[in-house]
């Protein structure tokens, strides 16, 4: 066991990572050892990167310890570089972190600076002078290549930038130079945000933190009213959005709703919410309430405008999708659904159910594409797995049983139709699926099912019946 | 017993308000004839007194139910047991009416209970089209929990975007009284909206529903052969064996009815006296066609016969 993080208490005391545990432990019995919990530490992380979205939406990980935040063009919403950063690293040492930060326009040189430097806002013309005096490992290499340049004698990022390129390359590989490059912004360095970024978000600060459901509310239909703008100038609508909620105690919530249509109306978009959060009302804990509330439209679509007539044909289509979208936010999208027909003469393939905001039924009469259907009766509920049968004297050989005994009860036929033999689909079931012969069946008392034997007799094994379904 | 004209007056005035609490036909010809006198009758409140109604188009029936299943309240279909889908069937063919004659093409909502749904299936879309309903206008929903179902047919009815609800329950759960379904029923009554409350499986208890008929399976009719006689042993047109259990009609009323999908009307289910059984023992089964009395046809021209344009 190896020591892998300290605190500034253990600092001090002269111990140092990677130290083995028994060897500290013979410096200092009183030592209190804590197994590393990795999957701790990373929530923690992600939580802290949720609780940055606050300053930019490209938030990325770095490594198990930090965190990559790319504020092009954020700066300025809060006073500058240098106010942002103090703002940040104020906030989170209130959170009880010890935080470190750096703002330059290279992300190795931010990563350099907040490690191992001083940190605070780095000018471009600076950038060289910042970096020299700073050891090598600052510039994420691999432990080998720190010590090799260690056993050189170079030891600072100093050496490194007026030493002559070629020899390095050839002695260490081009890694060691693309990220001297990197560190100094000579090369570009791409950094991958964690979440995919809205295409559009609005968001709104508050002086006064809000708890209650009905303010929430309020509060995301001003900021879909402000969203309408930037929707209506790229012509589109949004289908999905999310609520990211933020707690004072940094705590972050998003809350996403999905809509059959394309959205621009303010007073739908809160309507989304308002089921939505009826949903997820027991999981949402208000605490001291939040105080950032932001509205992000996660995938638009092109919005065709319109226009209303008289007849209502159109007002009923806005009132069904309407309708979907509450039931989709509050229930679930797979709770509402319609049928899709397919070809298969076999019963159980030939529909398909898929959610109604997917695709939501219209008012036009002219279908798609047209789908062949059998012509023969089928039953109007059809079971989810076909139920045996008992049943007894059968016609042989391909005959309607007599009467047969069905979920412990006894039904004598008295009408019958059939068969009707489907064979079953040899390249999905393969060429030994036994074949199918439906009856329609009508017993005494005016019941009508639809059951199958599977299978002829005088082969092995012998048939079997099932129930498959039931007639109106 | 000697009354007061003060107290008749003021008994007839009572006696009115509760019959148009209840929505009673009779109270809106009362008003329409008291209107008529004073000529007091507004443009606006013409139609106030007629609510919309959904026409069997057979007399015994339309006359039980005052006119016709209303079409802005909750109205209640019972089944027996969970063996058969009659009560299915008849709400779905009630819904195929109400398609045929509606002018817009709105979808039909079926809210399904989870056990009914495990136990008997789902709706079959290839069935509904047997049935007459369009499987692309129809959507089905299977909410978890009675309270999310309950929900569900409320905001349906609110969005009006139905041409007819179907809430499925099973049994007489104790969170779906008569304060839920009364609730439901001034629902619809506001909107304007039909909701078809299908009851499997479940023992009559009191609810707010205007009309509740028991369904129960029938014998379905023959097929018929083209001279307009029955094939015997042939399955044909459902039929379904209603019972007229609450209305506001005294009278017990039960009586067979067929569903013809194809024209969409409900008839009197027809006795069994018209079946021709087909003769077992017959030489030639079938129908027998008269020789031909004159001649024999004459014989088709030979070779490619083409249409030729008309010359002039």
């Amino acid at each position: 066991m190896r020591l892998t993080a300290l605190d500034e208490m253990a600092e001090t005391l002269g111990l140092r990572r990677n130290q083995g545990v028994a060897e500290a432990r013979a410096m200092y019995p009183v030592l209190d050892v804590v197994e590393e919990d990795r999957d701790a530490d990373r929530r923690l992380l992600d939580g802290i990167a949720d609780w940055c979205d606050r300053y930019t939406p490209l938030v990325a990980l770095n490594g198990p310890g930090g965190l990559f935040l790319d504020i092009t063009g954020c700066a300025h919403l809060f006073g500058g570089e240098k106010a942002l950063l103090a703002d940040l690293l104020s906030r989170l040492f209130q959170m009880g972190l010890d935080v470190r930060g750096a703002i330059s326009s290279a992300p190795g040189l931010s990563f350099a600076a907040s490690r191992f430097g001083e940190g605070g806002v780095i000018a471009d013309e600076d950038m060289e002078r910042v970096l020299a005096p700073l050891p090598v490992a600052s510039l994420r290499l691999e432990e080998n290549t720190i010590a090799a340049l260690r056993k050189l004698g170079m030891k600072q990022v100093g050496d490194l930038i007026h030493a002559p390129r070629a020899p390095l390359t050839r002695r260490f590989g081009a890694q060691l130079l693309l990220r001297l490059d990197q560190a100094l912004g000579r090369d570009e360095e791409p950094v991958s945000p964690r979440r995919p970024v809205a295409s559009l978000s609005a968001e709104r600060r508050l002086a006064e933190p809000v708890q209650s459901q009905e303010d929430i509310l309020v509060l995301t239909g001003q900021i879909a009213l402000s969203l309408k703008a930037g929707l209506e100038e790229r012509g589109a609508g949004g289908r999905v959005f999310e609520l990211v909620l933020f707690r004072v105690d940094g705590r972050v919530f998003r809350i996403s709703a999905g809509a059959s249509q394309p959205l621009r109306d303010a007073r739908r978009i809160a309507a989304l919410f308002n089921e939505r959060l009826q949903a997820v009302h027991d999981d949402l804990d208000a605490g001291y309430g939040f105080e950032i509330l932001r509205l992000n439209v996660v995938r638009h679509e092109a919005f065709e405008a319109a226009q209303e007539d008289f007849d209502g044909e159109r007002q009923n289509q806005v009132s069904l999708a309407g309708f979907v979208d509450r039931v989709s936010a509050r229930l679930g999208a797979d709770c509402l659904q319609g049928f899709h027909l397919r070809e298969s003469h076999v019963p159980e393939r030939a529909v398909t159910a898929a959610p109604a905001i997917h695709a939501l039924p219209s008012g036009k009469t002219s279908p798609a594409r047209d789908v062949f259907l059998s012509r023969s009766a089928r039953p109007l509920r059809l079971f989810a797995r076909p139920e045996p049968v008992e049943a007894s004297l059968a016609e042989v050989p391909d005959g309607p049983p007599e009467s047969f005994r069905w979920r412990r009860m006894l039904h004598r036929v008295s009408r019958s139709q059939g068969p009707e033999r489907l064979a079953m689909e040899w390249w999905i079931d393969g060429a030994d699926a036994r074949a199918r012969d439906y009856f329609r069946i009508e017993d005494a008392s005016g019941h009508r099912f639809w059951i199958y034997r599977e299978g002829f007799y005088g082969q092995m094994p012998p048939p079997r019946w099932f129930m498959h379904g039931v007639f109106a | 017993m000697a009354q007061t004209p003060m107290a008749r007056e003021r008994l007839f005035a009572l006696r009115e308000q509760i019959a148009r609490l209840e929505g009673s036909p009779v109270a809106a010809a009362h008003r329409d004839a008291a209107d008529a006198e004073g000529g007091l009758k507004g443009a606006g409140l013409e139609g106030e007194g007629e609510r919309p109604r959904l026409s069997f188009q057979v007399p015994l029936l339309d006359e039980a139910l005052d006119g016709g299943l209303p079409l802005d309240g909750l109205s209640e279909l019972r089944s027996p047991s969970l063996r058969d889908a009659a009560a299915t069937g008849f709400a779905l063919a009630l819904a195929a009416l109400l398609q045929n004659g509606a002018a817009d093409r709105s979808p039909v909502l079926w809210i399904s209970d989870r056990v009914t749904a495990m136990e008997q299936g789902l709706p079959y879309a290839l069935g509904l089209k047997d049935i007459g309903l369009e499987p692309a206008l129809f959507l089905h929903a299977v909410p978890r929990r009675l309270e999310d179902a309950l929900w569900l047919a409320e905001s349906a009815i609110e969005s009006g975007a139905f041409l007819v609800s179907i809430l499925e329950v099973r049994g007489n759960p104790a969170h779906f009284g008569l304060t839920e379904s009364r609730r439901l029923s001034l629902r619809a009554k506001a909107a304007g909206r039909p909701l078809l409350l299908l009851r499997q499986a479940g023992e009559e208890e009191a609810s707010s529903a205007a009309y509740r008929l028991l369904v129960e399976p029938a014998p379905a009719t023959s097929r018929f052969l083209p001279d307009g006689s029955m094939l015997g042993g042939s399955i044909g047109n459902p039929v379904f064996r209603l019972t007229l259990e609450k209305s506001r009609n005294p009278a017990p009323l039960s009586l067979a009815l067929e569903w013809n999908p194809h024209d969409r009307q409900f008839l009197l289910a027809r006795g069994p006296d018209d079946i021709r059984l087909a003769d077992p023992f017959a030489t030639h089964p079938g129908a027998r066609l008269p020789a031909s009395s004159h001649r024999p046809d004459c014989p088709p021209a030979m070779g490619p016969v083409l249409a030729f344009d008309r010359a002039s």
